[in-house]
Parts: structure tokens; sequence; C-alpha cells
């Protein structure tokens, strides 16, 4: 019994202590210095604050780029697709098609962002403020955290808490800001809760995020019959949210009312963070 | 030049794991499908750190692991620090296993790794229960264990087969 116990203690400090030939740092060195930095960064600390600012706007301009020749797969799965096709015609035609396809892709490329920028800029006349366009650097589908990254920061006037809407419908709000970017966390993430109004009777509730496509609706009225169909507007009475803000359709689920969002959070290319001012005391 | 390109060719070789551990890390790709298959999620770092931790600690190495923690961290926005201390849990386990086995067989590797996990997603769900205020879902966490160690075998099968190329490119 004894005997075994010292064989366990011999091989854990072994694991933890011994460094390999090219190994600089034990193991027990690293586990200490991760906890130290995870405990400075989740008491927010100064120095760490300033240091991850820093290092997130490196990180995420190093990531936007090395996913981008990622983001032609899907166009080059379509290229080899037609190729295959073209191979059945004669040379001459396939020659033809494919310039004409690569034409066509492009055209429809633009066309489509072309669309997407004008609904924006149109999107900010209607919605009272002022506002900033950011582009999406990073839309990471964790298993755990629903968030995007984008291109903005405190240089651009963004502050923790601030909405965040595409086009004209609430996608989320602003969580963590750097210099040069931003995070924004999704209605439908877990730790997401939103004051909202709803129905003829302007019914408040909040719109709470459970990590899966539809957010649902909670601290609905006791007497209250939920139906379908409804249109979610942001009722801005935690005063972070300009009241009005279109979010959804109810919908009904066995137990829950969901919202169908308006705006796929899957599907965010450009979004607009809407420049209010905000009261640090909310937050 | 002969011995210059060998020798090159024999660190691209050995540096490709480190250099996938990294990238997975970094990148926007993670092994999260829930756009084809709604559960489907697994970590393909735990089971890179700990097959090669477990087979050849030199390719890895604790300071490239710690290092690709903090990045895993701040692309994913949690706390930062909470996946090193996660990855290095797999490391100590690994290590922990290659000090009391002699025969290493894929059955004993796939059983050890389902103690690194469990010590690798407690350590992850203790931190983030007890000083974070995020949320994370219980179900989606245990989708993931359970998935990542389904798969283990599929990529032990992989890795055993790339580390038969390393061995072969030294030994040329």
């Amino acid at each position: 019994m004894s005997s075994s116990r010292d064989d366990f203690g011999i091989a854990i400090r072994s694991a933890l202590l011994k460094k390999g030939a090219k190994q600089k740092f034990s193991l027990v060195f690293l586990l200490i210095i991760a906890t130290i930095i995870f405990l400075l960064d989740t008491y927010q600390f100064k120095v760490i604050k300033f240091t991850k600012i820093l290092i997130n706007d490196g990180i995420y301009r190093l990531t936007n780029i090395s996913t981008a020749p990622l983001r032609f797969l899907p166009i080059i799965n379509n290229k080899i697709t037609e190729t295959t096709f073209a191979l059945k015609q004669n040379k001459e035609l396939k020659v033809e098609l494919e310039k004409l396809k690569n034409k066509e892709f492009q055209v429809e490329f633009l066309k489509n962002q072309n669309d997407s920028l004008r609904k924006i800029l149109e999107s900010d006349v209607k919605i009272k403020g002022k506002s900033i366009l950011a582009k999406v650097l990073i839309d990471k589908d964790s298993p755990y955290l629903k968030s995007i990254v984008i291109n903005r920061g405190s240089k651009s006037g963004i502050i923790k808490g601030m909405p965040v809407v595409d086009g004209n419908y609430l996608v989320g709000k602003i969580v963590e800001v750097n210099y040069l970017s931003s995070r924004v966390l999704l209605l439908n993430d877990l730790n997401s809760r939103i004051p909202i109004t709803f129905g003829k009777e302007s019914i408040q509730a909040i719109l709470s995020g459970k990590g899966e496509t539809k957010p649902v609706l909670e601290y609905l009225p006791e007497l209250y019959e939920p139906y379908g169909n409804q249109t979610v507007f942001t009722s801005g009475k935690d005063g972070v949210f300009l009241p009005g803000i279109p979010v959804g359709k109810t919908e009904m689920d066995e137990l829950n009312v969901q919202v169908r969002l308006f705006s796929d959070p899957n599907q965010l290319s450009f979004v607009t963070v809407q420049l209010i001012n905000l009261n640090k005391d909310n937050f | 030049m002969a011995i210059i390109y060998k020798n090159f060719r024999a660190s691209v070789v050995n540096i490709l794991p480190l250099l996938i551990l990294y990238y997975l890390s970094i990148s926007e790709i993670d092994t999260h499908f829930s756009n084809m298959f709604e559960i489907l999620s697994f970590n393909l770092q735990i089971i890179i750190i700990y097959y090669w931790m477990l087979k050849n600690s030199s390719v890895l190495g604790n300071g490239h692991i710690f290092f690709a923690g903090i990045l895993n961290d701040v692309v994913m926005g949690l706390p930062l620090g909470i996946s090193s201390i996660s990855y290095l849990t797999v490391s100590l386990v690994a290590s922990y296993i290659r000090q009391v086995t002699v025969n290493i067989s894929l059955f004993t590797d796939w059983f050890t790794f389902l103690l690194a996990i469990f010590f690798s997603n407690l350590v992850y769900l203790v931190l983030i229960l007890n000083f974070t205020n995020l949320q994370i879902s219980y179900v989606d966490v245990s989708y993931n264990a359970f998935f990542t160690f389904l798969f283990y075998p599929f990529i032990w099968t992989i890795f055993n087969f790339y580390q038969r190329i390393m061995i072969l490119r030294n030994d040329d």
C-alpha cells in the first residue's frame, strides 16, 4: 500500500518537475504562471487589462489574415463543380463558359456586397443617433460562447455596452473594447439578457439567450397567454438600448415563447454600432 | 547542401503537429459542426496535446502548449489563462501516464484519455463557475467531451501513421 503511494508520488513529481531536453520550463512553473494570469485577468488588474488590449488587437488581425484563404473554399468548391460540368462540353465552350461564370460570380459578389452596404447606410437614417459601420473580423462559432469580433474599437468611440444592429435589427451589444477591435455578445448567447416589449398591451419581458439559434422570453406576466407571430422590440428600460429597435418575431414552443431573430447571428458580415451616450453606472 | 535539405525536411515534419495546434488556436476553423449536426463538436487541441505528450513530448513542449492556450482564450473571448491551465492539465495527465505505463496500445491510450478529458473539463468548469460570471451549457460541454473521447481512435491512427513518417525521415 505504502509502496504504491510512493510510486504515485514519484510519477506525479516527475511529470510536474521534469523538463525535456529542449524544454525550458517545467509543467508546474507554467501551471503557476497560467493561474496567475487567469487571476489577474479575472480580477481586472490594470496591467493585464492594457496588455490584453494590445494582444487582442494583434491576434484578432492575425486570425483574420490566417483564415482569409479558407473563405475562398466555397468559391473554389463551386469552380471545381463547374469545371467537371464543363469538361463534358467541347473545349471552346468550356473556356467560354468558365470565363463567363467567373465574371458572373464576381458581379454577384460585388452586387450582394453593394446591396448589404446600401441597406446598412439606409438603416442609419432610420435609427436615431450617431452610428458607425463595422466589419465582422471573427465569427468563431464556439460551442460555449456566441460572439463576434468587429474591426472598430475605442479609437472609433466605441464603449462597452453599446447596442449593435444589423440594418435595423438588433444583434447584440459590445462586451469587450480594444483599441482597434471590439467583441459583440450576440442575443442568442447564454449570457445575453435584453429588456423587450411586444404586443398591443406593450408587455414587458426579458429576452434571454440559450446558446441556441432562438432566444426565449422570460419574466412574462403571470396571467399572460402567449401566442406567436408578434414583433418584439427593445423596451429601453435598462437605459442602454434605444427603445423600439426591432428584434424578432415570437414563436410558440412547448414550454417557452421563443423569438425568431430578424437578423441571423450566423450570417453577419457588416454591423452598425450605435454610438449612444452611456452612463458608466449601468455596467 | 544535402544535409541542410535533410535537416530542413526533418524539422518541417517534426514541427507540423505544433503548427496545427497553433493554427487551431488562432484561426476561426474549429471542430464545431453545429451547421451539419447540432450536437457535434470536439476539441482537437486536447487530442493533439494528449497524443504527442504521451508519444513524443519533444514535438510540442509545455511552453508552446501554454502559449497556444493563451491564444485560444483571446480568440474565444475567455478569461486569459483558462485554456492554458486546461491544456496543461491534459499534458500533466499524459506525462503521468507516460511515467507509469510500459506497454502502450490504442486501448490503454483511449482509456487513459478519458482521465485527461475529465480533469481538463473539471478544471475548466471549476474556474469558470467560481471565478467568472460566464454561464456555460453543461450539455454542450458534455457533448464536446463525449465526441472528443469518441474521435480519439481515428486521430490516434492518423497520428500513429504520421509518427512513422517522422521516424523514417529522421532515420534517412
